[in-house]
């Protein structure tokens, strides 16, 4: 394999997520970014294991190869399921930040907070 | 709170990518194997019945986690319902402007896909599919149903407080499921039924109910979570 395989890919997808995770200060554009860091972490399992001629894991498949490794497909199944639904329940509460506040901007929200702690 | 600078994040996160990355490389990876779990494939398939490896890993021999899984998601769907259930009940969904495409087309691509939600819940053990992608592929046929005829129209016909209750119903039937070789004095989480032929529809024992019962599931969850996000945001 190249240099630029599966895991470098993830790897770079992985950062620029986190970048946009720490710059980004629409809450919108975080969730997007934590999006990407989830599904560049399910690149990296299902490319580690990936290999070039290899048989997906059904007993009948026909494949070239041996047949791949299944037990990071089920890892990753649990993986894309729990991010629905962290995704889902997080857009709820920046749709509840959004009605209460009017932005999105994570700084301005934090201002309000602050001020209205401070009354 | 304390804020760091741009620079400062710039280079943590390339630091922390950077040390990701030389994790993986330096971890000393053999490729693939196929007995990462002390079983041949073989074994895995006669084992638990199922040709489709990955279901016969997650709803037999790691059904423990499958189970959780399911909790999260459903822990979820309460907290969509318990956050946006009281608010905009009142509000009335605009449909977006009658269009004879998306309504032809919607007609035309529903009953394809509702045949492959289907087929991808009951052939989930024989080939690749499963309770979750099935579930999710038909939730968005009535999404695309949605989109097409009205949010109200389709949520009229499924009615949300119905199909909660028949949500937790399912999922106390998959968990009665688990717990029912204890009537029979078997350990839990052990398939009680039998493994049948491996690759004909009727095999893999309770592989084939917890993938329909968590096709189920997954579908009403799915429809509740987008059909209380519409009626929040009063548009599609």
């Amino acid at each position: 394999m190249g240099v630029l395989n599966g895991v470098t890919v993830a790897i770079i997808l992985f950062g620029i997520g986190l970048l946009g995770l720490i710059l980004r200060r629409d809450l919108v554009i975080k969730l997007l970014a934590l999006g990407l860091i989830n599904s560049s972490t399910i690149l990296c399992l299902v490319s580690l294991n990936a290999r070039p001629d290899g048989a997906p894991p059904l007993l009948q498949g026909n494949g070239l190869g041996a047949m791949v490794d299944p037990l990071p497909h089920a890892l990753v199944l649990s993986a894309i399921v729990i991010n629905f639904a962290i995704l889902a329940l997080a857009l709820v509460f920046v749709m509840l930040l959004v009605e209460r506040y009017h932005t999105t901007d994570s700084r301005r929200i934090e201002e309000e907070v602050a001020r209205e702690e401070g009354e | 709170m304390r804020r760091f600078s741009m620079p400062f994040a710039v280079w943590a996160t390339l630091f922390v990518t950077l040390f990701c990355g030389l994790v993986l490389f330096a971890f000393d990876y053999e490729g693939p194997r196929v007995d990462s779990l002390g079983l041949s494939s073989e074994s895995l398939a006669y084992d638990t019945g199922a040709a489709n490896l990955v279901s016969a890993i997650y709803l037999n021999i790691r059904l423990y986690d499958t189970l959780l899984e399911v909790l999260v998601f459903s822990v979820a769907v309460l907290g969509v319902h318990f956050y946006l259930g009281p608010r905009g009940v009142e509000e009335q969904v605009e449909g977006i402007p009658e269009s004879h495409v998306i309504r032809t087309s919607a007609g035309l691509l529903l009953p394809v896909i509702v045949v492959l939600g289907i087929h991808l819940v009951l052939f989930g053990h024989v080939s690749p599919g499963g309770g979750f992608s099935g579930g999710v592929v038909a939730a968005s046929g009535l999404l695309l149903c949605a989109v097409a005829l009205g949010a109200e129209a389709v949520g009229r016909r499924f009615h949300e407080t119905f199909l909660e209750r028949i949500e937790w119903g399912i999922l106390l039937s998959i968990l009665c499921l688990a717990c029912a070789p204890l009537a029979l004095g078997r350990l839990p989480l052990t398939d009680v039924l039998p493994q049948g032929q491996v690759g004909s529809l009727v095999s893999s024992g309770s592989i084939v109910l917890y993938n329909v019962l968590i096709g189920l599931k997954v579908f009403i969850g799915t429809w509740v979570i987008i059909h209380f996000f519409m009626r929040h945001r009063g548009e599609i």
